[in-house]
């Protein structure tokens, strides 16, 4: 790394400028699919948060006794226990919640963030800056499946957290409770995701115009 | 008659990609050309099958018996990733053109979660051994169905006027939707 | 050589490390998971069967029926969990039967994957509280669009009517193998 980036930088880039989910699409799977409502959301994105802090500062510690070879394989190992264990504490304490999840909690082992952050950050940073990574990460996680079980909540069953918040008069739209609804809502959210950044960037490019102008005319009236 | 409904659920009615999100990196990434679908998709199949025939060895015949399954999850994706390296060698051994055909999509096909998530459907619904090889294959020929069906209205898409911000992934969720929608005319089948 | 051996010494040491830490954490999590599955078995028996105390379950039955008693160790019914498919997978469920099986006290529903907002009404009480009391002779029947006339009647929900006949149907089979239990003498 050519310059020592700050730590409050390690951990608050994985909330929106590297988003695991909006802006590097990784983890998709359980993004879509336990996202009916916000508890569901919730719990998902602790369970995940749960194994990528755990995983990346185990890694992180052992990082450089492993030998370079062999490192996916120990690092899914590594992982796998973390998720077991996520697993069996959800289903010991959590029924309900492990039950709503089914099969998505044991399936956080292939999620690319996990990997990802192992592979791309924990193998190559110390200890403490892999865990505020992590920790990061996991909260750019959490905030877009509370977004998307917001959304998919309030409109599907108009309830958030279970509170009803819309109207009685409101016919909910079953579709968004539905697969379709998940499909649609994620990719929605996408495209306007872009659409704020492609904004954002024309705005400050005729900012950096105007200003180009306004300084050559400066420069004009001072020669005349 | 079971068998038939194991396979029809995890093909279409109950299908991995569009009702149950198992598989959604492969589905946005490799769907843009009908004839790499194809390819994609009957990989996919094949290692299914496989897994499910070594999962459901591995599961019932080992782990259960021992009393070992919370070893589920790191043996499962240990098995599945040396079946897939397995795979590969073999098919570079008995056929080049196959391999060239599937080849590079094999490696893609470890970090699917469809794979594993048919090991782990399979222990939790605890099938049979028959049942397992078909929800393998049903869960594949459902994957490579929705995959060709998706990369033939992406094949479409390219000539459109789609805005910007929409463009490539966006839109292909958004198409995905529908499709899952069209899907569900498929539920009271079994 | 010596790499190789690196290698291998490295994947089984975290393997045996992961494996330890799992069998610790699984020790302590199992019997926890005995009991919240137990407890959720027992709080469905009791709640078909709202006048039971105690139960016992039928052994050798071939799916899973208890004998409920009440305060008195009278046995004041039976409650049979079973399964069947519904609109897009398996329906489980609880049934609360009376003592001759010719009544229902009320059914629960414990597993189902129906369409979110409409086969999930089959879970709501408008839907279940039809069965609460209903007559089981010859058996359970189904009614579409209009108010049912007979004791073992029930009428299906309007956009979830496959859900609703896979009820009665899981219903009609679950009866079945515990009125041949019944005859065989082993209930």
């Amino acid at each position: 790394m050519s310059k020592q980036k700050s730590m409050w930088y390690e951990f608050y880039k994985g909330i929106w400028e590297i988003n695991p989910t909006f802006k590097q699409i990784l983890g998709t799977c359980p993004t879509l699919a336990v996202t009916v409502s916000v508890m569901n959301g919730i719990a998902m994105a602790l369970a995940t948060t749960f194994v990528l802090v755990f995983s990346s500062l185990f890694i992180s510690i052992v990082r450089k006794l492993i030998p370079n070879q062999v490192r996916i394989a120990a690092y899914i190992v590594i992982i796998a226990t973390f998720v077991t264990v996520a697993d069996l504490v959800m289903k010991a304490k959590f029924p309900e919640l492990s039950k709503a999840l089914g099969p998505f909690v044991p399936l956080i082992v292939v999620n690319c963030i996990i990997l990802g952050r192992a592979e791309a950050f924990a193998s190559k940073n110390s200890p403490l800056r892999s865990f505020l990574d992590a920790l990061g990460n996991g909260a750019g996680f959490l905030l877009a499946l509370i977004v998307m079980g917001g959304i998919r909540e309030i409109i599907g069953s108009k309830t958030f957290l279970g509170y009803q918040v819309m109207p009685n008069g409101f016919e909910p739209w079953l579709v968004m409770i539905l697969p379709a609804g998940a499909f649609i809502t994620f990719g929605l959210l996408m495209g306007f995701s872009n659409l704020y950044i492609e904004r954002k960037k024309k705005i400050e490019m005729q900012q950096k115009i105007s200003q180009y102008r306004k300084s050559a005319n400066e420069l004009k009236e001072a020669e005349a | 008659m079971d068998l038939l409904i194991v396979f029809i659920s995890a093909s279409v009615v109950n299908n991995f990609v569009l009702s149950y999100f198992l598989g959604i990196c492969p589905f946005i990434g490799v769907s843009n050309k009908t004839s790499s679908a194809l390819s994609m998709g009957m990989a996919t199949t094949f290692v299914m099958v496989l897994t499910a025939i070594v999962s459901w060895l591995l599961y019932f015949l080992i782990l259960v018996p021992y009393g070992l399954e919370f070893l589920q999850i790191p043996s499962f994706i240990l098995v599945i990733a040396a079946l897939v390296q397995f795979v590969e060698m073999v098919i570079k051994k008995v056929s080049q053109p196959l391999y060239r055909a599937l080849g590079i999509f094999l490696p893609l096909i470890t970090t699917n979660c469809a794979i594993l998530g048919l090991a782990l459907l399979l222990s939790m619904r605890e099938y049979t051994f028959m049942q397992s090889v078909i929800f393998g294959l049903g869960a594949g020929t459902g994957f490579t169905l929705a995959l060709f069906i998706m990369s033939g209205i992406r094949e479409e898409l390219e000539l459109t006027d789609v805005p910007k911000a929409f463009r490539g992934a966006p839109i292909t969720l958004i198409t995905a939707g529908l499709l899952a929608l069209a899907f569900m005319g498929f539920a009271g089948m079994i | 050589m010596k790499i190789v051996m690196h290698m291998i010494a490295t994947l089984t040491i975290i393997g045996v490390i992961a494996g330890g830490v799992l069998s610790e954490v699984n020790d302590w999590a199992s019997p926890l998971i005995t009991a919240n599955q137990k407890a959720e078995t027992e709080r469905a028996i009791f709640l078909v069967n709202p006048q039971g105390k105690s139960y016992e379950a039928v052994t050798n039955a071939g799916f899973e029926i208890y004998k409920v008693f009440d305060e008195n160790k009278n046995p004041s019914g039976y409650s049979l969990a079973y399964e069947g498919n519904g609109f897009q997978g398996k329906i489980r469920m609880m049934i609360g039967l009376k003592s001759d099986l010719n009544e229902i006290t009320s059914i629960e529903i414990l597993e189902q994957v129906e369409t979110p907002g409409l086969g999930t009404k089959v879970t709501e009480a408008p839907f279940k509280d039809q069965f609460n009391g209903l007559q089981t002779a010859p058996q359970v029947n189904w009614v579409k669009g209009k108010s049912p006339s007979q004791p073992n009647e029930i009428q299906t929900i309007t956009g979830a009517t496959i859900s609703s006949k896979s009820v009665v149907a899981i219903i009609n089979s679950g009866l079945e193998k515990a009125r041949k239990l019944q005859k065989e003498g082993k209930l």
